[in-house]
């Protein structure tokens, strides 16, 4: 236990290290289909927190509509695959290339807001791009969604959950490890100083806006990615992707487990994604449990559950 | 004025002044406690609902109406003291995740007890349409407007001519200051909720029997109350009024003249266009930060 | 020519003149210091030199160059700094992270590079730490080096956020009331280090309600009043401006 609590806290390569440790050693323990589909249901949500929770967590800067980009990322793996007959990782690539340019034209006015007024416009921004995709069914099949075909890459075929398990690991590892070189670099002090005090951060000497724009279109960026994985994934798509619930999803996984804390966002999405599936047994008290959860953690452990229990392991304030 | 012009002006005000509630709601305790509450819409669905069910039960419909806003208000009381006001020191984000969650559990609530299909509400006075100009108009969209008029002119007697009115204004301009002066501003918060839930109840029973409702009906009225708000500047009553009727007709015009497919992203669409080239709404003044 | 010139300055907020018709000039390598009652326009004159306020008219100068339409950071970026009047410490980052948010802009912060942590990043990381934990112990701060700034005492983070300031080596350093809230100990600490600042060829402007301080350490003054010059002057003419007088007696 003092080992894995001694790993834990070695700042950059001990947290990563136990990471890879999980990942490997988590196939043994999974049983079947429906539990590699969860793990990796996780692993996909996790990778879009671990970016959200750069512009969030680290930036102070909120997000009500990533879900957007998530779903933009989705649709676009969808429609260059199956309508214009791309190849996946073509349309993976033209999807977030396009995403990072929608991004990025957006990003200065929207976070020239603070606040409510960016939570509004961010909302905005995501429902916008979630009506968009169920109301064009020409092009994506409006609100029934639209099938997507194998993810080949060159001749081989990404098939079955296995397989997939370890593309979402691989894809979970690399975010991880990018997000901790970037907090811990000029540029995450430069984030960090920004969500502290965007005046001090001015005045030593750090173009906020530049960072803030960075960062929205970084965490874009990633959702998109993910969307394309979780497309080809899933081999269907929905507007509900790209929507309200979906956004609001994200935030409440790197808020659950911890702003500022990648690893407490990772955890975040372990419960989010777990919690319904213990729930739905439940059938009509789901929505009344789920509900209650949200409230009460964060009524009990404002900072996530993460940052919480590391707090009181080192037996300091939580 | 043409025929056609005139009946999505009716439609437009009509639900307007639904967004103007609502967006009043978001208003007064944004105003109260810097709270941005995303159960807003449940207490317009809650209000709906009850009365419906009461009505079902053979209560008359003033009676049920009566005893929806006051179950309603209670719903908002208690999401004031047991769920925002133990996180009073939180950070925004993880306020509005709190609101979220409770939106969802009183979404669950309702759903366990009244299920999940679609209720009608019978109109307060017949449906037999008005013909005004050419056009028509349902008498429930008057009980909407008429109602929502004396509602205006009520908050704002009670916030400039009443003693508890005028403690509300204040703990909302400098809550310290009000503290000081003796107001108990942990009372005034809780007063802005039911306050809040009243108007929403209200609301959403005003707009049931046009709109029908369900447990999930108050999820768009909420976020485009928030919008309204927004519009206005937040924490302007009037803004939220005027807000709310710019997108009410704003819909009603871009549904009959460009697309009905694209009504509900009207307002977002708006509100973000505003944003980007006024930023702190349409009548809102932004303070400069002191450093 | 003086380091910092500003001409005919005017901000108005509102109805309200914060500063009116104001001019003066800071020669280089002195303690320059602002004094006046509350409300004179001290803070508000610091913010438009910095560049977190524009002017409403007038011009500034910084070294001979207009910083008109300048934001923060490319000032910083000309040799500008300053503290707060009300401590802007990031309270999510650690004391040593806080001053080394200061020498941002001698580091390569390319995002892509930051990213793949190359060994460009990591060399200028491991350098800009110990030059923050150098500033650190010149400060007076250097046992909270492993601290987190939440966990530091106000008097301590006053003094961090002057290290902040220096690591980014301004030419000119601007310290917003520095002695405020602090014991006579402290003050003392402070005096000595803004002294040991200005010897290491810093150009200190001083915003301060400490007279005993202002007085002490500045070659020069500048009086404010309902953003107005009252006086100019080496501290001995100040004390003796019969407008000075009357000004803080019938403010006092």
């Amino acid at each position: 236990m003092s080992h894995i609590k001694h790993l834990l806290k070695t700042p950059r390569y001990g947290g990563l290290l136990a990471l890879v440790l999980i990942c490997l050693l988590l196939p043994l323990l999974l049983q079947n289909a429906y539990q590699f589909d969860v793990a990796i249901k996780v692993g996909i949500s996790a990778v879009v927190v671990v970016g959200l929770n750069l512009l969030i967590g680290y930036t102070g800067q909120i997000s009500l509509g990533h879900a957007g980009f998530f779903g933009l990322g989705a649709y676009s793996s969808a429609i260059l695959t199956v309508n214009y007959e791309w190849s996946a990782l073509a349309a993976l690539l033209a999807g977030s290339v396009g995403v990072g340019l929608i991004a990025f034209v957006l990003a200065r006015p929207i976070l020239k807001l603070k606040g409510h007024y960016l939570a509004m416009a961010t909302l905005g921004l995501g429902i916008i791009i979630s009506i968009v995709i169920a109301t064009e069914d020409w092009l994506t099949g409006g609100p029934d969604g639209m099938g997507v075909g194998p993810f080949m890459l060159f001749d081989y075929e990404i098939y079955g959950e296995k397989a997939w398990y370890w593309v979402v690991a691989a894809l979970l590892v690399l975010s991880v490890w990018l997000a901790l070189n970037i907090i811990d670099s000029p540029v995450g002090r430069a984030l960090r100083a920004v969500h502290g005090s965007e005046v001090a951060a001015q005045v030593a000497g750090i173009d906020t806006t530049h960072y803030k724009v960075l960062v929205f279109v970084f965490s874009a960026v990633i959702a998109s990615v993910m969307g394309s994985v979780f497309a080809h994934y899933s081999g269907f798509v929905t507007p509900t992707e790209a929507g309200f619930f979906h956004s609001i999803e994200l935030v409440t996984m790197v808020v659950l487990g911890g702003m500022a804390s990648t690893y407490g966002g990772i955890l975040g999405a372990l419960i989010l994604v777990l919690l319904p599936q213990l729930l739905s047994g439940l059938e009509d008290l789901e929505m009344i449990i789920f509900g209650l959860i949200l409230m009460l953690t964060m009524i009990f452990m404002p900072k996530g559950l993460l940052p919480t229990v590391t707090g009181r392991l080192k037996g300091g304030k939580a | 004025m043409s025929a056609e012009f005139l009946q999505y002006l009716f439609t437009g005000i009509t639900i307007g002044a639904i967004y103007a509630l609502v967006g009043l709601g978001f208003s007064i305790i944004y105003n109260a406690s810097h709270v941005i509450n995303f159960a807003q819409g449940e207490f317009l669905m809650i209000g709906g609902m009850c009365t419906v069910a009461l009505v079902g039960t053979g209560l008359p419909m003033p009676v049920a109406i009566l005893a929806a806003v006051a179950v309603t208000a209670v719903a908002g009381l208690a999401l004031q003291k047991f769920a925002v006001a133990p996180a009073r020191n939180a950070e925004v984000v993880t306020i509005i995740i709190i609101t979220i969650g409770a939106s969802i559990f009183l979404r669950g609530l309702v759903q366990l007890v009244w299920g999940k299909e679609f209720h009608a509400l019978p109109a307060f006075s017949g449906d037999e349409p008005i013909t005004i100009g050419g056009a028509t108009i349902l008498p429930q969209s008057l009980w909407v407007l008429g109602i929502t008029l004396v509602i205006v002119v009520a908050l704002s007697w009670f916030f400039n001519k009443t003693l508890l009115g005028k403690a509300i204004l204040a703990t909302s301009h400098n809550p310290d200051a009000a503290k000081l002066m003796g107001i108990n501003t942990g009372f005034i918060l809780l007063i802005s909720f039911g306050l809040s839930a009243m108007l929403g109840a209200i609301a959403g029973i005003l707009v049931a029997p046009i709109t029908l409702t369900s447990y999930d009906v108050g999820i768009m009225l909420g976020l485009k109350g928030f919008v309204a708000a927004v519009l206005g500047g937040l924490g302007s009553g009037a803004g939220a009024i005027a807000g709310g009727l710019i997108l009410g007709i704003a819909e009603a015009m871009a549904a009959g003249y460009i697309s009905s497919d694209y009504k509900d992203a009207v307002p977002f669409v708006i509100i973000l266009a505003i944003l980007f080239f006024m930023p702190s709404g349409l009548f809102g003044l932004r303070g400069t930060e002191r450093v | 020519m003086s380091l910092l010139r500003v001409e005919n300055l005017v901000k108005s907020f509102g109805g309200v003149h914060a500063i009116q018709d104001l001019s003066f000039e800071i020669p280089e390598g002195v303690v320059y210091s602002v004094i006046g009652p509350n409300g004179a326009g001290k803070t508000t004159l610091f913010n438009l030199i910095s560049g977190v306020y524009t002017p409403s008219s007038g011009e500034i100068l910084l070294a001979g160059e207009n910083t008109r339409g300048l934001a923060p950071h490319q000032l910083a970026r000309r040799g500008m700094s300053r503290t707060f009047q009300n401590l802007q410490i990031c309270m999510n980052m650690s004391a040593v992270e806080n001053v080394m948010v200061g020498s941002h802009l001698r580091l390569d912060s390319s995002f892509f590079k930051a990213m793949l942590r190359l060994p460009s990043i990591t060399r200028g990381d491991r350098a800009c730490r110990e030059q923050a934990e150098e500033l650190m112990e010149f400060a007076g701060v250097g046992h909270y080096i492993g601290s987190e700034a939440d966990a530091m005492p106000y008097g301590a983070l006053k003094r961090l956020e002057i290290a902040r300031a220096l690591a980014s080596e301004p030419k000119i350093l601007f310290l917003d009331e520095p002695a405020a809230g602090l014991n006579g100990t402290e003050t003392a600490e402070i005096d000595q280090l803004i002294q040991k600042v200005a010897q290491s060829g810093v150009t200190v402007v001083l915003v301060e309600h400490d007279m005993k301080l202002v007085m002490n350490i500045s070659q020069h003054l500048l009086v404010l009043d309902y953003g107005k010059k009252l006086a100019e002057g080496s501290p001995d003419q100040i004390r003796c401006n019969p407008d000075v007088i009357a000004a803080y007696l019938g403010a006092a």
